[in-house]
């Protein structure tokens, strides 16, 4: 294929659109005024024979870029799908003739919508070209796991099965985590009744002896650089010594902190006899199997009471917001090591909801029931010594009453906090090339937005997304285990084996370019004009996903495969320099300025609609569908995110005579539903400036509003469209039409 | 206070729950109740119990031996058996309630005034002389249960239904001259006597 | 359908809802090659007929939209609707999977213009919203359905209606003569994601399911809260189409139940709660919701969602499994009766409405599994070396939330992918 540009712009007819709109006008636009070079029409573009007819002109004539005047984007994706060329969809039927009712008065705004769909479809593919990788990978497929604990170990052995190579970096001196610390484990099998070995011993062993996994007992990672696929980490030892290794993924596998109750006065956990369930599993393995005994003095423990949620699920002063998750069954396991060594000794487990879901959760519940141990519904009052081990003095819930009693050792569940390592949204970032190692970080990114990962609620970097819990703010590097949300070792096992599943994928993924979700596969990078750039670090700074890193000269260095391609740096850019292969400044801006522009005095306004692909454009498609009617004024651009919006595409509508501009974006704020996390909340902020530029034109501040869209919004999201254009109605054409 | 209750004290101190288990029918259930309460909510009687069966459960974990023990509320127990069908856990409430009244019995504990009991110990009497039960007998116990006075003005309320039943011969006056009997009378009470022995021989187990 | 490629470096995923499509994904973002099998004529699966997602509150069509989207970019995924596994044979690395297709009677054609729908008159109850309303025998199954592809009832087949959509379709996508076929795929592994289905609610019967008209579950109150649900977003009496304002919540509705379901099904509370916040969401402070449970299992970090909806004065809290409901003929309303086992308070309730948070029995059941893996009481498929490389993924595994459910999927992508790449020779 030759490097000339070919345009082909193809019109379907089918789905009514042949009924309703004049097809042969359309291709007379493009022709003449878009200046495709091949310009066809067919009934039925998606067909077998349509498919094969804009193949033969890709094979035969050279046709390199495709205009697709049919229905959305998102239908018939797999019929419109060519290689190796530039596409764009001009969407005349959800996006036309399905809001737009079929009557006489309606045809003459209906047949211009769709012409002006045609030429921005056509001016789009012309400015766009068809993206190719970087080559900056360098071929890492190696995982470096930090942390050696369950969620580590199995996250190793995971992805050593499936062939990569791992090293994991351990701080302490040996494997096993909080794991190894315990006697035994939550039954993770069929019929759920007693606990489990916990298996560590056996995970250490297979470690060990496999040669695709590295083991650095004693250190840190002391510096993290890079990206996906090229990876590079200094491990430090204890004693100082220091190598840099090659990655291609990082998992983070931290773990956890057993929370500090001791300045909960109420829990009394000065007390020698009340302790925690870490301690008690101390005493259960120094006890082997034998009677466990008080730490006091060393009595066999005859009767222990656990108290769940102790310092947890509170907004009170030193309490953690959360449930940790695990401690309910905990607490039953630690009940049965009593139970299963001596039936008489009487264990007491005092709760407030009890928390054993799922088929192994309620089944366990009941082995604890059938051994004897007590469940009562309570609150601690105060537990106190007792002068011969502890009391506790409870509210029972059930009998409605205040009870004291009496117990040889009390056990708090007291909760997990996360071993996140920096919070970089609180402390100072590092003036770029300069990077001090922190002890206190977990990798020691060298990043321009911090050294850790982000983190996301109660010091967790957990995901933000439901149907997306491996979603990531640094792209190739996976948190798992406890450090991400509070997990039990069984879901911590499925966790990290799914984290592996991540880290392979995203090293894998980023030697071929292709981005990682929401955008996957997409092999497009942004880049910038060096010699237009001034500095200002907008793009360094509002990333979402700490992509870009500032280099020794201060220009952005983009980061491709941290990269989650969607154009937030674009739209902060306030010199218009950084643009994508695929999605820029001026294939956007080509649509807006090659429009058809009615005379003022037409009354026909024009509303430009940024809408974000992910949300807001599903919406209105699905108004279609329903059959929804908006505003034939409206001429509807899908952006990646709201947040690639360049104030530019706004100023320049308006100065072409654009009449308004409505901007949809996703959800931001703390329930934040953007799939780029910030991008929506960039936008606003952006659009929220916009008064000035009105102001210097003398245009109304109502000309241009933004808004949260869902994409459920199929009503709201044309309503907003049709509110814009009774606000036009309202106070007038745009008096910069030409 | 019994003997056999003393050395129940005795052997189980605090530990109520095992007590249940190792004496109650069905006792070994009490704790795998998880106090949803559905027993409770089901039981057609309910409101008259001062205590419902999943309460009685958590007093038995909390070691309210007295108060369980002597309390009216198993006795309210109909044997209706819709706690049974309900309880997601399986309990078998209804003969765990039969268990308790009857341990608390044996212990001397039960109320000594609680009308059920006295009406089970009546017709337990009744049934067992004869094999049968005397209707007639029966009923004007349970009329004079609480004194003469209220027996009477229970006869007269209830005389209409009791001239039903004679009119339709499902009650003789003859009854209270002897009354009809099973034909091997002597056969059942060596059958009840086995049985005493059985079970005053397991009680003397405790007390010994 | 015998262009469908396979080999034992193939991973089959069987179940199209959230768990089955991000397990499939996962794997072919991977690079591997995967078939995406569902019973189904649309991928999405329950997920899709939720209004919301727990404790975000956001729409699970969103995530809908990017999995979709990601399906239609991957080459290395094929997608097989209305699919059925009838048997497998063979051993980890190496399976013969035989797959039962049902007939669409819609071929690839079809551009979703709908013209047939407008054709046809015999309307059926509607799945998507589990019979609260009505879709016509030539049907979209939903607004986002991928394949976005018109399906015919069969039930038409053969009748006058079938004819008139073969008529109004112009594009010759309608397909009367299609039967049903029979293939046979080679795989290396298979993922098992056949997810759940709601408990029959009309087995528990003091609960009154299937006698009153104003207790109904909460799968079916889901599809009433959403905007584009049977209702329009709005929470009606079926007796008599009033707004229902003062909402019971029954939680355990077959869960945790010896008579019904063993196991906890998880989901439960969390989406109780969520449901309670629709109350407010349509009435503000004239809705009221009652939440009866035994625990409330708002487990780990979204516990602070309990504790919000608990801030609401309008949403309350009994300590009850509830005993019985019982009509009251006069207002429609159905009658609570139990007992507030946090001292002991016996009541006796009217609420407009009742809704019963049923639990999640797994979809296939222990004795019709195609394919021979351990299973436990309950009915999920337990972890174990003897399943060889059939791998479980989200509620097949356990009774899961869609988070876990997610992360399962993931989990059990790697596992096959292991499998492949054993059978590919490419391990370390």
């Amino acid at each position: 294929m030759s490097d000339e540009k070919k345009t082909g712009c193809y019109i379907c007819k089918g789905c009514g659109i042949g009924e309703r709109l004049n097809t042969s006008q359309m291709a007379t636009i493009a022709e003449r005024e878009a200046r495709a070079n091949i310009v066809r029409e067919h009934d039925f573009l998606c067909s077998a024979e349509g498919v094969a007819m804009i193949q033969n002109d890709i094979d035969n004539e050279g046709v390199n870029h495709i205009a697709i005047v049919a229905c959305s984007r998102r239908a018939k994706t797999e019929a419109f799908n060519f290689d190796g060329v530039a596409i764009s969809r001009g969407n005349i039927r959800e996006g036309v003739i399905w809001v737009r009712p079929d009557t006489d008065e309606a045809q003459e705004t209906t047949q211009e919508m769709a012409e002006d769909y045609t030429r921005m479809a056509v001016f789009e593919v012309n400015a766009m070209n068809v993206p190719k990788p970087s080559g900056e990978a360098e071929g890492q497929t190696n995982i470096l796991i930090v942390g050696g604990g369950l969620s580590g170990m199995t996250a190793a052995i995971e992805a050593s099965k499936a062939g990569y190579k791992c090293t994991i970096v351990e701080k302490s001196g040996a494997l096993g985590g909080h794991a190894a610390q315990a006697w035994k484990r939550i039954p993770q099998h069929a019929p759920y009744k007693d606990p489990e070995d916990t298996g560590i011993d056996e995970m250490i062993a297979a470690i060990e002896a496999d040669p695709n996994i590295e083991v650095c007992l004693n250190s840190r990672v002391t510096r993290t650089s890079g990206a996906p696929g090229r990876f590079s980490a200094d491990i430090s030892t204890e004693s100082g010594d220091t190598k840099t290794e090659n990655f291609g993924a990082i998992i983070q596998a931290s773990g956890y902190t057993d929370h500090d109750v001791s300045h909960i006065d109420k829990l009394g956990y000065g007390n020698a006899d009340v302790i925690t369930q870490a301690e008690l599993e101390a005493l259960a393995r120094e006890a082997n199997g034998g009677p466990i005994k008080r730490p006091s003095d060393g009595k066999e423990v005859a009767n222990v009471v656990f108290i769940q949620c102790a310092g947890q699920r509170s907004d009170e002063e030193g309490h953690l917001p959360y449930c940790s998750g695990h401690c309910c069954l905990t607490s039953i396991k630690q009940a049965m090591y009593f139970k299963d060594q001596n039936p008489d000794i009487d264990t007491t487990i005092l709760y407030d909801d009890l928390r054993t879901p799922g088929a192994g959760g309620e089944d366990f519940y009941r082995s604890g029931q059938d051994k004897q141990v007590i469940f009562t519904k309570g609150a601690v009052n105060q537990i106190s010594s007792s002068g011969n081990g502890a009391k506790v003095n409870f509210k029972d819930r059930i009998l409605d009453e205040d009870v004291e009693i009496e117990a040889d050792l009390v056990v708090l569940a007291t909760g997990m906090v996360p071993n996140s390592g920096v919070n970089i949204d609180e402390v100072p970032q590092d003036e770029p090339g300069q990077f001090e190692v922190s002890v206190d970080s977990i990798l020691n990114l060298t990043y321009r937005q911090g050294k850790d990962v982000p983190q996301l609620k109660y010091g967790f970097s957990d995901s933000h997304f439901i149907c997306f819990p491996y979603e990531t703010r640094r792209t190739g590097i996976y948190t798992a285990g406890p450090v991400r949300r509070p997990m039990d070792d069984q879901q911590a096992i499925e966790d990290a084996t799914g984290a592996a599943l991540k880290a392979i994928q995203a090293a894998e993924n980023a030697q071929l370019g292709r981005a990682a979700h929401p955008r996957s596969g997409d092999l497009s990078y942004p880049s910038f004009r060096r010699e237009g750039c001034t500095q200002c670090k907008r793009c360094t700074v509002e990333c979402p996903f700490g992509a870009i890193d500032e280099d020794e000269e201060r220009y952005p260095k983009f980061n491709e495969g941290r990269c989650r391609r969607c154009g937030t740096c674009m739209g902060a850019c306030p010199v218009r320099v950084i643009s994508f292969e695929n999605y820029s400044v001026d294939t956007i801006g080509q649509q807006i300025k090659n429009i058809d522009i009615p005379d003022e005095f037409d009354e026909k306004p024009r509303i430009l609609v940024l809408a974000c692909e992910n949300d807001a454009y599903p919406a209105l498609d699905m108004a279609g569908m329903a059959g929804v009617e908006y505003s034939a004024f409206a001429r509807v651009i899908p952006v990646r995110c709201l947040g690639s919006t360049n104030l530019i595409w706004v100023t320049d509508a308006l100065n072409s005579g654009y009449d308004g501009c409505v901007l949809m974006g996703c959800q931001k704020g703390e329930n934040y539903q953007c799939h780029f996390v910030k991008g929506s909340e960039m936008a606003h902020y952006r659009m929220s400036k916009v008064d000035d530029t009105l102001q210097s034109l003398s245009l109304e501040p109502e000309r241009v509003a933004t808004y949260e869209v869902a994409i459920t919004d199929i009503e709201r999201a044309p309503q907003l469209i049709n509110d814009m254009a009774e606000t036009i109605e309202r106070i007038g054409m745009s008096p910069f039409k030409f | 206070m019994s003997n056999m209750n003393t050395a129940m004290i005795e052997k189980y101190r605090n530990n109520f729950l095992k007590e249940v288990e190792a004496n109650v029918e069905e006792g070994e259930w009490v704790k795998m109740c998880m106090q949803c309460g559905v027993c409770s909510g089901s039981c057609p009687l309910g409101p008259y119990w001062d205590h419902p069966p999943q309460e009685i459960f958590m007093m038995i974990r909390a070691g309210k031996r007295e108060e369980v023990l002597s309390s009216s509320s198993m006795w309210m127990c109909t044997s209706c058996y819709n706690c049974i069908a309900r309880c997601p856990r399986g309990l078998p409430i209804t003969h765990i309630m039969h268990g308790l009244a009857h341990y608390a019995d044996r212990l001397g504990l039960a109320p000594k005034e609680q009308p059920t009991r006295k009406f089970a110990k009546h017709f337990w009497d009744n049934l067992t002389k004869k094999g049968r039960v005397n209707e007639l007998k029966l009923g004007l116990k349970l009329y004079f249960m609480n004194g003469f006075g209220e027996g009477i003005k229970t006869a007269m309320k209830m005389k209409d239904v009791g001239l039903g039943m004679w009119k339709s011969k499902r009650l003789s006056i003859g009854e209270l001259w002897g009354g009809h009997s099973i034909k091997d009378t002597k056969g059942l009470h060596a059958i009840l006597n086995k049985a005493r022995e059985i079970e005053e021989a397991k009680a003397k187990k405790f007390e010994g | 359908m015998s262009e469908i490629v396979a080999s034992n470096e193939t991973i089959l995923v069987v179940g199209g809802g959230i768990s089955g499509m991000t397990a499939a994904l996962e794997a072919a973002e991977c690079g591997k090659q995967v078939i995406l099998l569902e019973k189904t004529p649309a991928l999405g699966g329950r997920v899709s007929q939720l209004y919301r997602y727990f404790p975000k509150l956001c729409h699970p069509t969103c995530g809908l939209e990017i999995n979709l989207r990601r399906v239609k970019a991957n080459p290395n995924l094929r997608v097989l609707t209305m699919a059925e596994v009838t048997a497998v044979s063979g051993d980890a690395g190496n399976y013969s999977v035989k797959v039962r297709i049902s007939p669409r009677y819609v071929n690839e054609n079809c551009t979703a213009c709908g013209e047939c729908e407008k054709a046809v008159e015999a309307e059926f109850d509607d799945e998507f919203n589990y019979g609260l309303g009505k879709r016509k025998g030539a049907y979209l199954p939903h607004k986002m359905a991928f394949p976005q592809r018109y399906v015919i009832d069969p039930a038409i087949i053969g009748t006058a209606d079938a004819d008139k959509a073969k008529e109004a379709c112009k594009y010759g996508a309608i397909d009367l003569d299609m039967q049903e076929q029979e293939i046979e795929l080679t795989v290396g592994a298979i993922i098992w994601a056949t997810g759940w289905r709601p408990y029959d609610a009309a087995r528990i019967q003091p609960y009154g399911y299937d006698r009153i008209a104003n207790v109904i579950t909460s799968v079916e109150f889901e599809r009433m809260a959403d905007p584009y649900g049977p209702t329009g977003g709005k929470l009606l009496r079926p007796s008599d189409g009033k707004e229902a304002k003062d909402i019971a919540f029954i939680q355990c509705a077959g869960s945790r139940d010896r008579n019904h379901l063993k196991h906890c099904s998880r989901i439960c509370c969390m989406a109780s709660l969520k449901q309670s916040t629709y109350v407010t969401e349509k009435h503000g402070e004239d809705g009221k919701a009652t939440i009866y449970y035994i625990d409330i299992r708002a487990i780990d970090r979204i516990d602070d969602f309990y504790r919000k909806v608990k801030e609401n004065p309008n949403v309350s809290f009994i300590k009850s499994k509830v005993a019985n409901i019982v009509e009251d003929k006069e207002t429609g309303n159905p009658v609570l009766r139990g007992v507030d086992t946090e001292g002991y308070h016996r009541y006796e309730n009217p609420h407009d409405l009742v809704v019963l948070a049923v639990g999640m029995e797994p979809s296939v059941p222990a004795d019709a599994f195609p394919v021979d893996v351990e299973i436990n009481e309950e009915g999920f498929i337990e972890a174990s070396p003897d399943n060889g490389a059939v791998f479980a993924a989200g509620c097949s595994s356990d009774a899961l939330d869609v988070n876990r459910a997610v992360q399962s999927a993931t989990a059990s992508a790697l596992r096959a992918i292991q499998v492949i790449n054993r059978a590919a020779g490419t391990e370390g």
